[in-house]
């Protein structure tokens, strides 16, 4: 047994190991659930220890990007399944970092709110081993299992407020969706294993370019087309997007902050893969004959609907997941270019991926932060006259919205451009325009949360969030906005190691 | 040996896939869409072993056909838990009333 190896997969190990450990303290943790003194329940040592496997996780990312995976001998030994390279390590950094913050904001917001079972940090890092799973599978065997038990977690967070009738509906609406949407998108496997004869990436690919026994094209086609709707359906591009803001709308916060970082961005990982592995095949990969068309005109589409729907909402945790529709279509911008930019294109989706986490991790805590029992945060009226009253708070929450607006110098602002360089390079100048267009657009409902907290004073009379206190909160607002404005002053450096992330060109 | 042609496991498979995404798309019934869910991923399962026969140089098919069968039992699982849920809260199991949530 070579434990070297090991070394590879160590994130995931540790993760996994993490959440068995959390799965047992929490059957040993004493149950407080109507005690009225505040924050004194099992979750918020379970919180803190869910944070902590999950940054550990993270550092053991950081670990094998330094060690290089490709030095790692027998790192492989189970790719297909799981493939350990630099992309894989890239995105479980990603994965580890949104989880543990999401695991803070946990911390402080279920004791609030009263939502205080423990349950919630076993869910949250089995549903991060998924994500890392789908993130590093080459493999539709695995790409289904990382899927499901990414997928599964993620349904029971949502409904985790089981007396609440909205969190509920949320829970069976975004279940039966995501089903759905994996029952798609496992026929579309099951009939490309019938065209081609092979479940894992490079298999398929290559039985496609082989003119012997050409895989029948109509089959062929109908079976990706099944894969990516499934898969549009996981990155919540419109029109496969109706789940989504119901999703994020009624469930716990910290749980809709996880969905939106997370289980995005093993999605759009995953979609990376299937779309360069599976479907690389160059006549696939073309603008004339394959999938970058389809792609572009759903890009348009979720950019384009999503942000105009966003502006109408009047609650702001309702506009955030709209904000994160949108942000899937730009990062679709930069997926439609990869045919043609290459690594450049996929170094922008990685950094992408990376300061929308922070940025969407710090908007949601930032809105846990607002409010306190009984008196959530909700609507853009609830955060009037903010800056006057708590502005540490409103300043935290400014900050990411402007990252999300992409103003610079925050992370979002070089998100965005690197995308854009991206799409310039791949002489999509119509795509760009449309998504420069609709950054103005979400500009719009970005400061309009501004004008609330700063400018407006609260009617007499109406309800007032006020702030509540956390450690954990706090905490993981200073993290990610160290990250935030880290990202935006020294973008060189990640940019470089989101370029180096980029899967090989076959 | 004689046997029944792949094509005729692969039409039934297409059909019971159809028969549940309709299904799915049609009903109001929770109860009834997971079924239809089910028979959506069972019909997959037909579909990948069937296929294995033509593939006979490797049991990727049967294999993945294992794990689906695993996966899904644990969805039926969590899947059903929620629509629980759903019904102790609002004593109904009809999707048109989970209309809480709108823009």
């Amino acid at each position: 047994m070579n434990f070297r190896a090991l070394l590879g997969v160590a994130p995931l190990l540790v993760v996994a190991l993490g959440g068995a450990l959390l799965m047992v303290a929490e059957a040993f943790s004493r149950r407080r659930d109507d005690d009225e003194h505040g924050p004194t329940g099992p979750s918020s040592e379970l919180a803190l220890a869910t944070a902590v496997t999950l940054f550990v996780g993270a550092i053991f990312s950081a670990a094998v990007w330094f060690v290089g995976p490709e030095k790692i001998e027998g790192a492989n030994a189970v790719a297909p399944y799981i493939v350990v390279d630099r992309f894989t390590t890239f995105v479980s950094f990603i994965l580890c970092l949104g989880a543990g913050l999401s695991a803070l904001l946990a911390g402080g917001y279920l004791p609030e709110h009263k939502l205080d079972r423990g349950e919630f940090y076993p869910l949250l890092t089995f549903s991060t081993v998924g994500a890392m799973i789908l993130a590093s599978a080459g493999d539709v065997l695995s790409l289904f299992i990382g899927l499901e038990t990414m997928s599964l977690g993620v349904y029971a967070m949502t409904g985790f407020r089981r007396t609440s009738p909205r969190s509920t509906e949320a829970a069976v609406k975004y279940f039966l969706l995501g089903s759905f949407a994996a029952a798609l998108l496992l026929y579309g496997a099951a009939l490309l294993y019938g065209a081609t004869g092979h479940t894992d990436f490079d298999g398929i690919r290559q039985a496609l370019i082989t003119p012997v026994g050409k895989p029948n094209r109509g089959l062929t086609l109908i079976a990706a087309t099944l894969v990516l709707v499934g898969m549009a359906f996981k990155v919540s591009a419109v029109p496969f997007h109706m789940w989504t803001p119901d999703a994020y709308e009624g469930a716990p916060t910290p749980a809709t902050g996880y969905m939106a970082v997370a289980v995005k961005t093993a999605a759009f990982a995953s979609l990376l893969r299937v779309l360069l592995g599976a479907l690389g095949h160059p006549d696939l990969a073309s603008w004339g004959s394959g999938w970058p068309p389809v792609l572009a005109f759903l890009a348009v589409l979720t950019m384009t609907v999503a942000n105009l729907t966003a502006g109408r909402q009047e609650s702001v945790k309702r506009m955030l997941a709209y904000s994160s529709i949108a942000h899937a279509g730009y990062v679709l911008v930069a997926v439609v270019a990869m045919p043609k930019a290459g690594a450049e294109s996929q170094g922008a989706v990685l950094f992408y991926l990376l300061a929308y986490t922070v940025s969407t991790v710090g908007a949601f805590g930032a809105l846990i932060l607002c409010g306190s029992r009984g008196a959530e945060a909700v609507s853009y009226e609830d955060l009037a006259g903010l800056g006057k009253r708590h502005p540490a708070a409103a300043a935290a929450f400014s900050l990411f919205l402007l990252s999300l607006a992409g103003v610079p110098p925050t992370a979002g602002f070089f998100g965005k451009l690197n995308v854009v360089k991206a799409a310039i390079g791949a002489g999509h100048i119509a795509l760009t325009v449309v998504l420069l267009i609709n950054s103005v657009l979400a500009a719009y409902y970005y400061l309009r949360v501004l004008v609330y907290m700063y400018m407006r004073d609260p009617a007499p009379g109406a309800p007032i969030a006020k702030p509540m206190r956390s450690g954990y909160v706090a905490g993981a607002l200073v993290l990610a906005a160290i990250a935030v404005i880290g990202l935006g002053l020294w973008p060189v450096l990640p940019l470089r190691v989101a370029l180096a992330a980029a899967l090989a060109a076959k | 040996m004689s046997t029944v042609p792949v094509e005729y496991f692969l039409i039934v498979a297409a059909v019971l896939f159809v028969v549940g995404a309709v299904g799915f798309l049609l009903r109001r019934n929770l109860l009834v869409l997971l079924m239809s869910i089910e028979l959506m991923l069972n019909s997959v399962n037909l579909t990948l072993v069937a296929y294995n026969r033509l593939h006979a140089a490797n049991h990727a098919g049967q294999n993945l056909a294992f794990f689906v069968i695993a996966v899904a039992a644990a969805e039926a699982a969590v899947g059903l838990a929620i629509v629980l849920a759903f019904f102790r809260v609002r004593k109904t199991i009809h999707s048109d009333e989970a209309n809480l949530l709108k823009n």
